[in-house]
């Protein structure tokens, strides 16, 4: 066998650790202005239960009242939420017309497979009925969530009322049930524990194996989703009253940041899913849909699939 | 040009929780909705327990404003910031904005989830029809329109909590202060002695 470089290897990695540092230094050196220093601390803080983000002790009345009453530091993270949720709604469309472009560019540049099939009644059966349950509910929350979600980014457009409230309360309500869907998927569609196999569970894991590719795709949808489900989850749990506003509001506007953040990213993943099961291959999103996929198909697109299905004796 | 503003002065709130009471009852404020709260520090400890009653600054630059995603916020002439309560979609990013934590969510939507934002009109109502049962049931009394100052002001015992136009505020705080000796006037006070360091 030949044997690869560790370039070869590693390409999907390494250029989408790039990618994402070169985005990241331009955002964080030259856009945000977030005071660095005290978020470091008060991470370190909020960890150990302490959220109120008084990390050194009063050092005069007025500084003692203003911890109790509006919470301290007010200047380190709240502009940066104001300018984040200000530029949001004027910039966010160039990002995904960005994100867009790269697929445009992929097409362009691969094509679209197409399988050869000469026996479509030969089909293989490769997803059971509960992993198309978790998967269309996974593609069907992520639509509303990602309307519902940016319906808030771009209330300026709609001027808000009645129907962006109601699709604002649907976010969170629809945000909460996500979070056992989002669990599931991210174990069922986790490809590499090769251990799993060898038991009968293993039909609960989806056949075939990660390309670097995709496993990076399957990791940052882990990530980002954990990131949005315990920001939106927490959000929504530690809403503060009258008396709880201190304690508590600095947490919140880390974590809203947190969302935003984690929105924009998944969002770029989102849309390598949609190009994968819609755009690159023909025939893949019907099989979602009905669970089999011509052997032919599966021979010429996927053979990792059915080596899998073999081992697993399904086949 | 004038500008309404509350003044507390810590060295006469007593804790009585009379202006929040007051305000409540003159709009009819569901429960978990306060509009003005009262903050104690050193509770029980001689000569150092402070109080001060706040609520909405009514801020000359709002950042509420600045972040609203649908602009419900306006700031009338007179300085009193308001917000259109049929545009609101209850995102709450105004809460993150503020720094005196003055918005405010029921827990009235589906399913128990927030509703729209809820804070202090300096008792001067909002978009709806002036002294309307719509606006009533929006945003409150709108006092302003009557003449009146707003209700908490009125109401407090000790007259700690004052509220009028910024000019007049300042006459009594420079009076008040000159008169205990404090001549704290000649210092910068609140948040710009804050950001500059104390
Ligand atoms: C694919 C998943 C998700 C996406 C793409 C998404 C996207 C968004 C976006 C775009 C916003 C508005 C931020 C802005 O103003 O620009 C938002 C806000 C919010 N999201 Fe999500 N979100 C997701 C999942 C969740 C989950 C799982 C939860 C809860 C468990 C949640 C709860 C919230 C909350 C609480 C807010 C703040 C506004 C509010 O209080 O309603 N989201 N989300
Ligand atoms: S809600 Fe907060 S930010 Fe807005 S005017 Fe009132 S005090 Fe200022
Ligand atoms: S909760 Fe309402 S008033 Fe506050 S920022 Fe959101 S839409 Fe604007």
């Amino acid at each position: 066998m030949e044997s690869k470089t560790f370039w070869e290897c590693n390409k999907a990695y390494i250029l989408t650790a790039l990618g994402l540092g070169v985005v990241g230094f331009v955002f964080v050196g030259f856009l945000m202005i977030m005071d660095w220093g005290y978020l470091i601390q008060y991470t370190m803080h909020a960890l150990i239960g302490d959220t109120s983000g008084v990390l050194t002790a009063p050092a005069s009345e007025l500084e003692q009242m203003i911890n109790a009453a509006f919470g301290p530091a007010y200047n380190t993270v709240a502009p940066e939420i104001i300018r984040a949720s200000n530029e949001r709604q004027e910039y966010i469309w160039y990002v995904f017309f960005a994100e867009i472009m790269i697929f445009v560019f992929l097409y362009i540049k691969n094509g679209r497979v197409t399988p050869t099939i000469t026996r479509p009644n030969d089909t293989v059966q490769v997803l059971t009925s509960f992993q198309r349950a978790v998967i269309w509910l996974n593609i069907g929350m992520i639509s509303i969530l990602v309307l519902t979600g940016f319906n808030i980014t771009w209330g300026l457009r709609s001027e808000g009322g009645d129907i962006p409230r109601i699709l604002r309360e649907f976010h969170e309500l629809t945000g909460l049930a996500w979070i056992a869907v989002w669990l599931v998927f991210t174990v069922i569609a986790a490809k590499d524990m090769k251990g799993w196999r060898k038991n009968s569970t293993f039909r609960h894991f989806l056949p075939g194996s990660f390309k670097p590719s995709k496993r990076v795709i399957w990791f940052f949808y882990a990530a980002m989703g954990a990131a949005l489900c315990f920001s939106g989850a927490m959000i929504i749990t530690l809403h503060p009253s009258s008396l709880t506003h201190a304690d508590v509001i600095q947490f919140r506007r880390v974590l809203l940041y947190l969302h935003f953040g984690a929105s924009v990213l998944i969002m770029f993943f989102i849309l390598d899913f949609v190009y994968a099961s819609a755009v690159s291959v023909k025939g893949y999103l019907k099989g979602l849909w009905s669970g089999s996929y011509p052997r032919e198909y599966l021979e010429q697109v996927a053979p990792d699939v059915l080596d899998d299905l073999k081992k697993a004796g399904r086949q | 040009m004038s500008r309404m503003k509350f003044y507390c002065d810590d060295y006469r709130c007593i804790d009585c929780n009379g202006c929040v009471v007051a305000c409540k009852e003159a709009h009819e404020i569901p429960v978990g909705v306060n509009r003005r709260r009262v903050i104690t520090i050193n509770e029980g400890i001689e000569g150092k327990q402070k109080s001060l009653s706040v609520a909405c600054m009514h801020c000359s630059d709002a950042p509420c404003q600045k972040v609203c995603p649908t602009d419900c916020f306006y700031i009338r002439t007179d300085g009193i910031v308001l917000h259109d309560k049929d545009k609101c979609i209850g995102c709450g990013y105004c809460l993150y904005a503020c720094p005196f934590g003055a918005p405010q969510f029921g827990h009235e939507g589906i399913f128990g989830v927030k509703g729209v934002m809820d804070k202090c009109t300096f008792c001067a109502g909002g978009p709806d029809e002036t002294l309307s049962e719509n606006e009533f049931e929006h945003y409150g009394q709108n006092r302003i329109a009557e003449g009146k100052i707003p209700m908490c002001a009125s109401m407090c015992s000790t007259k700690a909590l004052i509220a009028g136009d910024a000019s007049e505020v300042d006459k009594i705080y420079e009076y008040r202060t000159a008169k205990r000796g404090d001549n704290t006037s000649l210092k910068p006070y609140g948040w710009e002695a804050y950001n500059n360091g104390k």
